[in-house]
């Protein structure tokens, strides 16, 4: 009898000091990531991969991420691949990097097309996936808790505040009807179809014209000719950064002028988008203003202006990545794997998810108030609506005009 | 607006006629693919944006100067490359793994030496605003490309048919070993049609901001499949086919445009498709390019 007592509470002890043992902590965290060093999507991965790698190296060299689930600072390894724009191979990448290097973290490649492969690879696998800007609304479902959008917020919600100018401000200066011209893809086809709906629910602006080209469209003139036909007052053209800039070159060059013109790379990317169209084709164009245009009072991470710093010593120019919102994406998801490194209780995949969804409401960067749905769709981060307006000679600022409360500046409606 | 997709297709149309012209040329001289036509175009591109950025070189200029050194980079390229083609069981399908790997090698060490983002030239450079054609608004850089192409295409006609080297070109477009057994030096004549090839492409570059919004180091693949739909339509192997392949291509894609925007992508294999179902030999025909 007194044996048997002994043995069970040897048992018991070794049960408990099994229940209380962890793993050892992992000489480095492996996070995987893709970007795009080729292909039509290359200026907006690049500039992600280049912020998100700026704050691995400032991590490690800090001593590396401080890790709740080990109680220690750990180093940080970057596996990144080059998916080259293609979303075939982003697929086998996305998959090599949970079965073959199994990644701690997996970050996905930026914007909507080379994310859409990633979510259910992730998903599959039960992988949370850092989707950093792919903002497509068919990549959040309550059935999926293995993804949630970093940076940016989804494309139903980015465009509101344009409907809500045209239906407010717009109608009142007498913009009566829009032309909306979209490429087709996940990222601007959502945006598009969102603009429609809001504009045909609020009933102040007629949609004259609808179409979607695809992405890989270089020429503008037939289009813009097409959309000056029907007479619109507002033109929204929805596009990838080549899109807007043969659009704007060739809105210039074919003469034709609107009361309102809206492009969403022309802030998005100013400096990319100044380089190649000109000031004079951008001035008085609307577009959003992005988180490296609009100051952000941040309790996590650098400011603006700080992080602006940091990228210009990191990358000087002659670097061939330029500074833009998507340098701010990178940046801003690795603060994100930062907080939820620092608060997870292990590197379980769902206790990443826990720990990310926890920051919902509560992280301030420089990127804005992260605030997630439940099925991961980012709906903080909100883009006000810019115009772009001379400032001296040849050169232009990007002003916040609505919603009012985020303007700095007024609009200036096209006669 | 259907007249007016029909003028915009015309003009445009002419800009791919260069686009196309070279690598039609390449084909009817040697039959041989050059799928790295489109990576040529894309250096002539960053030549004139490199051109004008450092030495302040007005596009018109640069496209000069692009000739000269296109032509003198394809002669050794001809000789370094297309003879040993030549000598293969099946020059024509190891023509296309050849040429596109030097197209990847071309587009890999771009994108090495200066990113993949967008470069593009002042459109001021060719006049802002359009000119009324027909009541169609088109931009001048689109006549400029025109003009250039109808120039381009002028020139290689008065190669072919009032100069001797020509008239040895269309010997060895007509049959190789032929021209060989003649004592004509194949190899001479095929390095100058190479070289003048190159050439067209390079121009063709050097239009591609104003027409095509910007040049990235990845869009010599698009180029490609394009040019290689506008050159089957006109007819394989014949150059000057490539003007009526150019203008059909811009007039179907302007259509498509306006009335099927969602498609356009689709345009170059529907034509592909259609010629060769309909008319493998091409619109032209056998007949042409044998003339």
């Amino acid at each position: 009898m007194r044996s048997k007592a002994l043995l069970l509470g040897l048992l018991c002890a070794v049960a408990a000091q099994t229940a209380r043992a962890q793993p050892p902590a992992p000489a480095e965290i492996k996070i995987g990531a893709l970007y795009a060093s080729s292909g039509p999507y290359a200026s907006i991965s690049m500039p992600v991969s280049a912020g998100f790698r700026l704050w691995v190296d400032q991590t490690n060299a800090n001593g590396g991420a401080e890790v709740k689930a080990f109680g220690k600072k750990i180093p940080l390894k970057l596996i990144a691949y080059d998916d080259q724009s293609s979303t075939a191979t982003a697929a086998t990448l996305y998959n090599q990097l949970i079965t073959r290097d199994h990644v701690d973290l997996l970050i996905a490649d930026s914007g909507s097309v080379l994310t859409s492969v990633g979510v259910p690879i992730a998903k599959e696998h039960k992988q949370f996936l850092f989707d950093v800007s792919g903002t497509g609304a068919a990549f959040f479902t309550d059935d999926n808790p293995y993804v949630a959008l970093m940076a940016d917020p989804v494309s139903t919600i980015w465009p509101h505040y344009i409907s809500d100018f045209l239906a407010d401000d717009g109608a009142k200066a007498g913009i009566k009807t829009v032309a909306i011209l979209f490429s087709t893809n996940d990222f601007t086809g959502t945006q598009a179809a969102a603009l429609k709906g809001f504009f045909e629910k609020d009933g102040k602006v007629k949609v004259v014209y609808y179409q979607g080209v695809p992405t890989t469209t270089s020429n503008y003139t037939v289009l813009i000719n097409n959309i000056a036909a029907v007479n619109p007052d507002a033109v929204l053209e929805l596009g990838y950064v080549g899109n807007d800039i043969a659009f704007l070159r060739n809105l210039q060059d074919s003469g034709n002028q609107f009361r309102f013109v809206f492009s969403i790379y022309a802030g998005v990317e100013k400096e990319e988008i100044e380089k190649n169209v000109g000031a004079s084709a951008l001035t008085h164009i609307y577009t959003y203003v992005p988180p490296s245009n609009y100051e952000y009072v941040p309790e996590v991470g650098m400011t603006q202006k700080e992080f602006h710093a940091a990228w210009d010593k990191k990358y000087p120019p002659g670097s061939n990545v330029t500074f833009g919102a998507n340098a701010v994406y990178g940046y801003m998801t690795g603060l994100v794997v930062e907080r939820a490194l620092a608060t997870a209780k292990s590197l379980d995949q769902m206790d990443i998810h826990d720990a990310v969804f926890a920051l919902s409401g509560k992280l301030k960067t420089l990127d804005g108030t992260f605030i997630l749905r439940k099925d991961g769709a980012q709906i903080g981060e909100v883009t006000p609506l810019g115009q772009l307006q001379p400032e001296g000679k040849d050169a232009l600022t990007l002003v916040a005009v609505y919603p009012p409360d985020m303007a700095n500046g007024k609009a200036v409606i096209g006669k | 607006m259907l007249i007016g997709a029909i003028i915009a297709g015309i003009v445009f149309g002419l800009y791919y006629t260069l686009v196309g012209l070279g690598l039609n040329l390449v084909f009817g001289v040697m039959r041989i693919v050059n799928l790295a036509h489109g990576d040529f175009l894309m250096l002539g591109g960053i030549a004139a944006w490199w051109l004008f950025t450092t030495l302040g070189l007005h596009p018109l200029a640069s496209a000069g100067l692009v000739i000269v050194v296109f032509v003198l980079v394809g002669l050794p390229l001809y000789y370094l490359v297309v003879p040993r083609l030549l000598r293969s069981r099946d020059s024509e399908m190891l023509s296309l793994i050849l040429f596109f790997g030097l197209s990847q090698m071309i587009e890999a060490v771009t994108t090495i030496g200066l990113g993949a983002t967008e470069r593009s030239l002042p459109p001021r450079l060719l006049g802002v605003g359009p000119i009324i054609l027909f009541g169609t608004r088109l931009p001048k850089a689109w006549i400029f490309s025109a003009v250039a192409s109808a120039i381009a295409v002028l020139l290689v006609y008065l190669y072919l048919y009032r100069t001797r080297l020509g008239t040895l070109t269309r010997a060895v477009m007509v049959s190789r070993d032929e021209a060989l057994a003649t004592g004509i030096d194949v190899n001479f004549v095929s390095a100058v049609a190479f070289g003048i090839s190159i050439a067209l492409a390079g121009v063709a570059g050097v239009f591609a901001p104003f027409i095509l919004g910007s040049i990235t180091p990845n869009m010599g693949v698009a180029i490609n499949i394009t040019a290689f739909a506008v050159i089957v339509v006109g007819t394989l192997g014949n150059p000057l086919g490539t003007l009526l392949g150019g203008i059909i291509y811009g007039v179907s894609l302007m259509l498509m445009q306006t009335y099927l925007s969602s498609w356009a992508n689709l345009l170059p294999n529907l034509l592909l498709i259609a010629v060769l179902l309909v008319r493998p030999e091409g619109i032209l025909g056998r007949r042409v390019r044998r003339a």
